[in-house]
């Protein structure tokens, strides 16, 4: 059977843990380099391998036509739902778009739920790596409002990636379970999960482990990079103004102001003030003094957004802001201080924010990944569909069968006959939404029930409409005449069809190893340029004057024997080298230091220095 | 979980005959689990909502009751149980978990058990209500939908502010009356439960049908009038 891992696969980051055994603790696994985050980017290279993670997103300042991020807010979507999106991102689509995304990458063109594969992958190697075994089985998260078609796509992307889904499990209420709250005997919970792309708000009971979703909303289409849009394009206006350069005409360009737009967010979130710094060489540099009430006064209007689900969860779930016992905040937008105040004035009390915003989602993963193995018995989800379900009925009409934040396994069972004589099919339309009319809800599939030709009225098919632990809809049908199960044959409105899996799955076992490696290579090449720079400056510092001649030779080898693994492309001879290097300047290293230190330390009295 | 189920393999499932266990053959009578073998069973066909949970067909619920009972079955057939047991165990387990949570929200909710106890003994389809306005009510509704038409077009044509808080302020008064007219209204209903279930035989336990479902019908109209004037007020 093998282990299971829970994914986190976010809008702007994914993350994979573990539930360590003896521990019961679950853990979030770093790469190489010590990082947990992998940034959702993908980008493919000209040489035709596909790059992930934090190479890709080096890629977007260089060749952003090439590079894809943020493609969650595009899964389960059509062409119409995003249309007013795509001016702001870089990407180019194909033909064929309407009930599939699908994006033009260099020469090739991809789904969202292949790009989300790539993403995938990568931390199943990640953790394929760690625990020196094939890892095949995961719990991965999506927002708590993701509809069938997202939610399926999602899923998508596991198989692609060569995962067995267990488990599709709503963000915020992983983020609960991760939170230890269990201890709590009897508890109210708020979860404020506002993300790169999404945001969700939850409403749970706690009771003696057990985790009951009252209430759920949320807006997938709100999250961090509606703010980071937003400054790019007052940053980019301006701009305009000032200089007459439209940084929008290079896509290159444009991604290093959002870059830069982003670090003066993150700055906001600490600091009062901050300098937006921008270089643009000829033309002289843009440089923005940004106030931290400037910065909130622009973004209001995002936060307030996140007011009216929490209000509406509230109001389904019959309880008022006051009476929550515990509210906690995920998602890494939650450390903009507004947030937290609109938060804390919304609900009437301190929210938590003791874990990592970014990690508790996947720890969460990871725990209902240990229940499903088996390993933990004293804790159950029972989490609710956050949309109505609902079939077409005469006149464009929706006649609700499951409503919203039902609890989940939920079915229905409708009876269809017909209205004509030996009348062969009957179409049922199924829509999600609150929604009076089919038009405003959201169309989930279409399908024909086969009937054998009878008088009308006569024939009496039940149709059972069940939405399974996953919050995806499983249809099965029945002749009650006959007690024949009848065959139904479910078409999405937006998704992918089985064929299209299972050839995307063939797809990316050919660019797996090919992948891995490009990946690696230029992870390995982006270090060693860094050791090589850093070498150098260390070499002419004063310092290294002192230097042994035949220590200063060895470094010398080692700087050129890394050069020599650089012209080549096997990423493990550079790292080795890159350790060879490390190695021999250690000496060097120390030398700087204890010099810094000196310079540091002059003129302070022994007292002062507390080392 | 004592439930849970310890091999992994798909294996050949035994007779599937009502009142035997699948796996051990033993007698079974509508429990969920064996009571020799303790696998999962399947849902008799004739399950209604009242039986699943071990109940009388009796509309005065102990509402503390009915959540514990709730969350015990959740803990036993919850999917996440079965997760290694075989496939037709992880059907049954879908397949009851869901009627559970159905079952739970119907019951849960004084209205709703009225309207599926009306479909279960055959006074009214599940759903099918009359929409007409209680003659009683008539003068009132007719203000209440002339406010709401008011706002709805002073809205369009972009009124102004006071003429609109003027409406807005009439239209909330207009729903705190039905809201509690609809209070009332669900009391007469819980009135009529302990009729019904005090009412030992048919004609006296229809009766009481046939005024529940009066009542029921009242009652949706209320509703639907305070939740439209509720979605008007709330829309911006």
């Amino acid at each position: 059977m093998g282990r299971i891992v829970g994914i986190d696969l976010g809008t702007t980051y994914s993350l994979v843990a573990y539930t360590d055994a003896a521990t019961r603790k679950p853990v979030c696994l770093a790469d190489e380099q010590g990082r947990t985050l992998l940034p959702s980017v993908v980008s493919l290279d000209p040489a035709g391998s596909v790059v992930v993670g934090w190479p890709a997103r080096e890629r977007l300042l260089r060749q952003a036509e090439r590079t894809v991020y943020s493609v969650k807010r595009l899964m389960g979507k059509g062409l119409e739902d995003v249309r007013e999106e795509l001016q702001l991102f870089p990407f180019r689509l194909a033909p064929g778009s309407e009930s599939v995304i699908r994006i033009q990458l260099g020469e090739k063109i991809f789904t969202p739920p292949e790009i989300s594969a790539f993403i995938l992958r990568e931390l199943k190697r990640r953790a394929e790596a760690f625990f020196s075994e094939e890892v095949s089985r995961a719990v991965i998260t999506v927002p708590a409002y993701f509809n069938d078609a997202q939610r399926q796509a999602t899923k998508d992307a596991g198989r692609i990636a060569g995962l067995e889904v267990e488990r599709l499990v709503n963000e915020p209420t992983a983020a609960s379970l991760a939170y230890g709250l269990d201890k709590h005997q009897r508890a109210l919970i708020g979860v404020y999960d506002f993300g790169g792309g999404t945001f969700d708000i939850s409403l749970l009971r706690l009771q003696e482990g057990l985790f009951e979703v009252l209430a759920t909303n949320g807006d997938t289409h709100l999250g961090g990079d509606d703010i980071d849009n937003l400054l790019a394009e007052k940053a980019r206006a301006e701009i305009h103004q000032q200089l007459k350069l439209d940084v929008a005409e290079n896509p290159e360009l444009y991604q290093s102001l959002r870059n830069a737009v982003i670090a003066a967010k993150h700055a906001l979130s600490a600091e009062e003030r901050t300098t937006l710094r921008f270089p643009l060489d000829a033309r002289g540099d843009y440089v923005r003094e940004l106030t931290r009430a400037e910065f909130e006064s622009w973004i209001e209007p995002i936060i307030e957004r996140t007011l009216g689900p929490a209000k509406r969860a509230l109001k389904d779930a019959g309880l008022k802001p006051e009476q929550m016992d515990e509210v906690v905040l995920v998602g890494g937008s939650t450390r903009i201080p507004l947030v937290r105040r609109r938060v804390e004035q919304l609900f009437r009390r301190r929210p938590h924010c003791e874990l990592n915003p970014d990690e508790v989602v996947a720890l969460g993963a990871a725990l209902q990944a240990n229940i499903l193995a088996g390993g933990v018995e004293d804790m159950l989800l029972l989490d609710v569909t956050p949309l109505s379900l609902g079939i077409e009925t005469l006149g464009g009409a929706v006649a609700k069968i499951i409503p919203r934040n039902s609890t989940i396994p939920a079915s229905a069972t409708e009876m269809f006959t017909t209205y004509a004589d030996n009348q062969t099919g009957v179409d049922i339309h199924v829509v999600q939404g609150e929604r009076e009319l089919v038009k405003d809800c959201r169309s989930l599939a279409r399908f024909t029930l086969k009937i054998p030709p009878q008088p009308a009225g006569l024939p009496r098919v039940e149709v059972k409409f069940l939405i399974d632990a996953d919050g995806l809809l499983q249809v099965t049908a029945r002749d009650i005449r006959t007690g024949q199960q009848a065959s139904v044959e479910v078409k999405p409105s937006y998704g992918l069809s089985d064929d299209e899996v299972e050839r995307m799955i063939l797809e990316s076992i050919e660019y797996a190893e090919a992948d891995f490696a490009a990946t690696q290579l230029i992870g390995a090449r982006n270090e060693a340029d860094a050791v090589l720079r850093a070498t150098a400056r260390a070499l002419a510092e004063p310092q290294a004057q002192e230097l042994a001649p035949e220590e200063r030779r060895e470094i010398e080898q080692a700087e050129a024997a890394l050069r020599q693994a650089l012209a080549g492309d096997d990423y493990r001879l550079i790292r080795e080298r890159i350790e060879a290097l490390n190695q021999a300047t250690h000496h060097l290293a120390e030398m700087l230091m204890n010099a810094a230190m000196q310079t540091a330390l002059k003129g302070k009295r022994a007292d002062e220095v507390n080392l | 979980m004592t439930e849970k189920a310890t091999t992994g393999e798909k294996k050949a499932v035994g007779v599937r005959a009502p009142g035997i266990c699948w796996s051990c053959q033993a007698e079974v009578s509508g429990e969920h689990f064996c009571p020799a073998c303790d696998k999962i069973q399947p849902q008799p066909p004739d399950t209604d909502y009242f039986c699943f949970f071990g109940l009388d067909r009796k509309l005065a619920l102990d509402a503390a009751a009915l959540e514990r009972r709730f969350h015990d079955l959740s803990w036993k057939l919850h999917p996440d149980n079965f997760h290694a047991a075989s496939t037709y165990e992880q059907e049954l387990s879908l397949e009851k978990a869901a009627v559970l949570n159905d079952a739970y929200r119907t019951l849960r909710d004084p209205v709703a058990r009225v309207e599926y106890l009306l479909g279960l003994e055959g006074i009214r389809r599940e759903g099918e209500i009359k929409q007409q306005a209680p003659p009683d009510l008539l003068a009132e509704v007719f203000e209440l939908n002339e406010y709401l038409e008011e706002l709805r077009a002073a809205k369009r044509a972009g009124g102004e502010a006071r003429e609109m808080n003027e409406l807005r302020h009439r239209l909330e008064q207009a729903r705190e009356s039905f809201q509690q007219k609809l209070e009332c209204v669900l009391e007469e209903l819980t009135d009529q439960f302990s009729r019904f279930d005090a009412a030992p035989e048919s004609a006296a336990r229809k009766n009481a049908l046939q005024r529940m479902s009066e009542i029921l019908n009242r009652h949706s109209y209320i509703r639907n009038l305070v939740r439209n004037v509720s979605d008007e007020l709330e829309e911006e």
